[in-house]
């Protein structure tokens, strides 16, 4: 495998020849194209000392006030065996807020998703009443294991977000609610408990179940229809060095319209709690998450929609990374390997079969290159299965670039 | 004896007020009162001069003596440094032989890494002194999901080390 880097001003050209031993075939590729504006690093240094940008220049820290700008973006090549690749630019999000003063603040993002699609990813205002306590209120993320609120492409190994991720907790998950967040220094604890709109039960035409459980009733605070709220609740603990361990729980009903409300079947309950831990000791990291959701009335849900919707949904995923580079080094080169194991068919209704295709695992390995604060290369390989009898699904090869500023 | 100490009190926060942001003075006093074991204190500003402040690229106003009368019980270091996408202001208490006995921060403004202001993660910085090398991840433990911020505490507090390291070689203490 050969790389040629092109740097050229603030831009770089990144072109890659491949030659895949593992397909059997020799595939030569001459793409992906990058050309990347490194425009906001305020210290070109490697690993410069503060995370600063250019954005932060907007910033006058020395006023109450200020416009902040920042983002992040993640670039992705995905080689499914056999099959022709997919170069996506998959995600553009840019970050605004705003400081009215010390004490409140706006935040926004502005996801740009697969180039054509613009979502608003978050818009809230947050009102820091005191040291342990602030108030938030507009279009939040739900605190639900890792990801759904880390989610930037350099905090994660893997070019793509680990895929309990996206069929179990349907990252990135958000409503329009309200809520509290805050920490306790003495005691190492941090908590979040928000008041958010739900699930949709239909969300166009399209029904809750099938692989990817709940996620197509994510309303994203688009003329969201609300019922019932959710409640939605985390708390943090990092009294113990090196570790952090979490606990998560989201409980209440989906959102049915107004016309089909007092239908049987029109709405599911959902209870979901999520653990989840992380580890940081030099060069070796590691992470964890266990989430698991029980799903009530299903089976009138399942019969009313003509939906495969799972009476309990499961996943976890545990994941270590060892930095192949001196500690002393500003660059960080994480080897890192993860197993992940989730079924949105882990129990269902008497009226719908399992589907066995639904419980997947994989394990994905590969390779983390933090060139710079901010600003990431990735490799990996992802070998998929799952438990249905005489399948066998394509492994896929990734590369990718994350940058967050 | 109470009126004394309510009187000293009072001077110490008026005088600190004049220098140090409104929102951070009481929160100075509070902990020097706690660290310090004592009620009977005066701060007072270190006057560097300007070749010194111009060369060691000190903010005169974030530097202090803590006293007793005429006794010197320690020093006082107040400043800001850079979070996700503003600053935070954090103290460091020190003793007279300059060896850092508590750091604080006591202000953060976004929700986004304020986990540095954990006690328990603080508490790696005492003990520390000027000859000592400090770098994040190496003598220093991060925190996961604050990593930018625990950085630039890192950095910070190693970046006050040294300047007052320079201050002692030049007995501006």
């Amino acid at each position: 495998m050969r790389y040629i880097f092109i740097f050229a001003g603030n831009s770089v050209l990144f072109i890659i020849i491949l030659n895949n031993k593992i397909m059997q075939k020799k595939i030569i590729l001459i793409t992906l194209l990058i050309t990347i504006q490194f425009y906001c690093q305020k210290e070109n240094t490697i690993g410069s000392k503060l995370q600063t940008n250019a954005a932060e220049k907007l910033i006058n820290t020395n006023l109450k006030k200020g416009l902040t700008i920042g983002g992040y973006a993640q670039i992705d090549y995905n080689q499914k065996e056999s099959d022709n690749g997919i170069l996506d630019v998959h995600r553009f999000v840019l970050l605004f807020g705003y400081k009215f003063s010390d004490k409140v603040q706006f935040v926004s993002e502005i996801e740009y998703e697969n180039v054509k699609e613009v979502f608003v990813e978050q818009a809230f205002l947050n009102y820091t009443i005191n040291d342990n306590m602030n108030l938030k209120a507009g279009l939040m993320l739900v605190p639900m294991g890792i990801i759904n609120e880390y989610h930037e492409p350099t905090t994660f190994n893997g070019v793509e977000r680990p895929s309990m991720d996206k069929s179990i907790v349907p990252t990135t998950w958000r409503e329009i609610g309200v809520g509290v967040s805050g920490r306790f220094d003495d005691i190492s604890l941090k908590y979040q408990a928000f008041i958010f709109n739900g699930f949709s039960s239909v969300n166009g035409t399209k029904v809750l179940g099938g692989s990817n459980g709940l996620r197509n009733g994510r309303q994203k605070g688009a003329k969201s229809t609300i019922n019932t709220p959710t409640i939605s609740i985390k708390i943090d603990y990092y009294g113990i060095a090196k570790l952090r361990l979490g606990i998560s729980g989201y409980f209440g009903k989906t959102q049915p319209k107004d016309d089909v409300q007092n239908l049987i079947g029109a709405d599911v309950g959902i209870n979901m709690v999520g653990l989840d831990a992380r580890y940081f000791n030099k060069k070796i990291t590691a992470r964890g998450q266990f989430i698991y959701t029980a799903i009530s009335n299903t089976f009138a849900y399942n019969l009313a929609n003509s939906a495969k919707l799972g009476s309990r949904l499961q996943g976890f995923y545990i994941e270590t990374a060892y930095n192949l580079l001196p500690i002393t080094k500003k660059q960080k080169l994480d080897a890192f390997v993860r197993y992940e194991k989730y079924d949105t068919h882990h129990k269902v209704a008497t009226n719908i079969i399992k589907n066995q295709t639904h419980n997947r695992n994989e394990i994905t390995f590969g390779l983390t290159y933090h060139i710079a604060n901010g600003a990431v290369f990735k490799a990996d390989y992802q070998i998929k299965n799952n438990a249905a009898k005489n399948t066998i699904l394509k492994n896929q090869f990734n590369l990718g670039v994350g940058i967050f500023f | 004896m109470k009126k004394i100490q309510l009187i000293i009190i009072l001077s110490t926060i008026f005088h600190l007020s004049f220098q140090i942001p409104k929102p951070l003075y009481k929160k100075v006093v509070k902990e020097i009162k706690t660290v310090f074991k004592t009620n009977q204190f005066s701060l007072h500003k270190i006057k560097i001069s300007k070749e010194q402040k111009n060369n060691l690229k000190i903010n005169t106003t974030t530097l202090f003596k803590i006293q007793n009368k005429n006794q010197l019980l320690g020093y006082a270091y107040v400043d800001k440094a850079n979070s996700k996408v503003d600053k935070f202001d954090y103290l460091i208490l020190l003793n007279t032989k300059l060896v850092i006995l508590k750091t604080k921060i006591l202000i953060y403004r976004e929700d986004y890494g304020n986990e540095i202001s954990s006690k328990r993660w603080l508490k790696q910085f005492i003990g520390l002194k000027t000859t000592d090398k400090i770098e994040y991840n190496i003598n220093i433990d991060g925190i996961s999901g604050a990593t930018i911020s625990a950085k630039s505490m890192t950095h910070a507090v190693a970046k006050a080390l040294k300047k007052l390291q320079k201050l002692q070689k030049n007995n501006t203490l």
